[in-house]
């Protein structure tokens, strides 16, 4: 199978390309080149480029969207709603059936609307990210892919992340997000994606939140593992367990 | 009431822009009796246009520009037709970003009431014997004016739903300019947070 990663040369990019990489074709874009080497082809492409974009998705099976940009008031809109204009406007040229984008939890959850007061939250509440820069370009993202997926036969995931860890530099009880996951467990959701019969996904839009196992109750990954078949790693318990973790967990 | 109205460069624009300037609904009919009724209007468009009307010249970026161009007005009524030979792409960037960035301009300067003209056409793919109305799922396609118009009313519901600001949504079909503006006329007065009228007949 041939994935085109758009903004793969970002943080989570390497690590979703050092997944993939040992049984997918993998081209990879950004708008910058990459700090380390990455399996596969790269390109330099700026996803706000719709010609660019469709030229980049020529021959590929699956376009998985990891660009973002939060802060800049123009490229913020250039990149997760532009961007996933132009990422649908190439799926429907090629015929790519499977697509896979990403964001933040606040994509449908909202920064402070939901967060503040609920418990059990998940990703099929309708969406009111708000005003927030990041949120609302994002969730504009989200739906230009639901309003694409309507007219066209394209199957579009959306993972919805919040914070990232490193396992390995956790401090016990530091602050976190109550929403949290390592880099290479998140990487791990991908190929779920990539190898899912897209019948068995209930429409051609869904929405997943990919996060750990998290006792408070907060936000549910129960659909992740319920429809994919994703299986959280038990790597950040540190973050608020009272005691070490036990070397078997 | 001072009024910002964008898409000066739409033919619609420029005649409610007439239509607005003129004497409000009750000093028409001679029920009013202050002169105060009549609305001061701004225009502004991306481009330059030529008008009768003050005219301000703005990209609706996220400067201090848009600041400016919405500093001092009660309202502004956002239509997001786009200019002349804009590519699909540009569009949609123009119904988004822009739209953004004057919402946010006019939560930042006090402008306490947005009327967003959209497009009664979101509405179209709904059977034709069924009764659709403002509680019905818009159902826009892949491409403007639908799409452009969806994208800006869902932007302009966000600020409404953080009380930032009081919108109007007016979804427009086959009406004559003076229908436009008894309804702009409406939304003005209109004390909801937020709320959606469909005006007309969708254009067959």
């Amino acid at each position: 199978m041939n994935v085109l990663i758009l903004g793969g040369a970002g943080m989570l990019g390497p690590y979703v390309a050092r997944q993939l990489a040992p049984r997918y074709t993998l081209r990879i874009t950004d708008v910058k080149p990459p700090a380390e080497e990455l399996p596969g082809e790269f390109r330099l492409l700026d996803v706000s480029d719709l010609d660019g974009v469709v030229e980049a998705a020529e021959g590929m099976d699956a376009i998985i969207n990891l660009s973002v940009l939060r802060r800049h008031r123009k490229v913020a809109w250039d990149v997760s709603a532009r961007g996933c204009y132009n990422m649908m406007q190439a799926a429907v040229t090629h015929g790519i059936r499977r697509v896979i984008n990403t964001g933040p939890h606040y994509t449908v959850a909202g920064r402070n609307i939901t967060e503040c007061f609920d418990f059990g939250i998940g990703p099929d509440i309708p969406p009111q990210s708000g005003a927030d820069l990041y949120a609302i370009t994002k969730s504009m993202g989200l739906e230009i892919c639901r309003i694409f997926s309507q007219h066209h036969d394209i199957s579009v995931q959306t993972y919805l992340f919040y914070n990232f860890k490193d396992p390995a530099t956790i401090q016990p009880g530091e602050h976190h997000a109550p929403f949290v996951i390592s880099w290479e467990n998140a990487a791990e959701v991908f190929p779920l994606g990539l190898e899912i019969d897209l019948d068995a996904l209930p429409s051609r839009c869904e929405v997943f939140y990919v996060f750990a196992d998290m006792p408070h109750g907060k936000f549910s990954n129960e659909k992740t593992k319920r429809i994919l078949g994703f299986q959280p790693r038990q790597d950040v318990e540190t973050l608020w367990r009272r005691t070490a973790v036990p070397p078997h967990l | 009431m001072k009024i910002l109205l964008t898409a000066a460069g739409a033919q619609r624009s420029a005649a409610l822009a007439d239509c607005l300037a003129r004497a409000a609904p009750e000093e028409r009919e001679g029920k009013g009796q202050s002169p105060n009724k009549t609305h001061e209007i701004r225009l502004t468009e991306r481009v330059y246009v030529e008008t009768e009307h003050e005219f301000a010249q703005c990209g609706l970026g996220h400067d201090r520009s848009t600041n400016l161009l919405v500093r001092g007005m009660d309202a502004i009524i956002h239509a997001v037709d786009p200019v002349p030979g804009e590519d699909v792409s540009t569009q949609i960037d123009t119904a988004t970003r822009c739209t953004y960035n004057l919402l946010m301009a006019a939560t930042e300067e006090g402008v306490p009431r947005i009327v967003l003209l959209s497009a009664l056409e979101l509405m179209a793919d709904y059977p034709d014997h069924y009764r659709v109305d403002e509680r019905w799922r818009p159902l826009p396609r892949t491409q403007p004016p639908t799409l452009s118009a969806h994208l800006a009313e869902q932007i302009s519901r966000e600020f409404a739903r953080e009380g930032k600001l009081a919108v109007t949504i007016l979804r427009l079909g086959d009406v004559p300019t003076e229908t436009v503006a008894a309804a702009v006329h409406g939304a003005l007065t209109n004390a909801s947070a937020w709320s959606i009228a469909h005006i007309g007949e969708i254009a067959l």
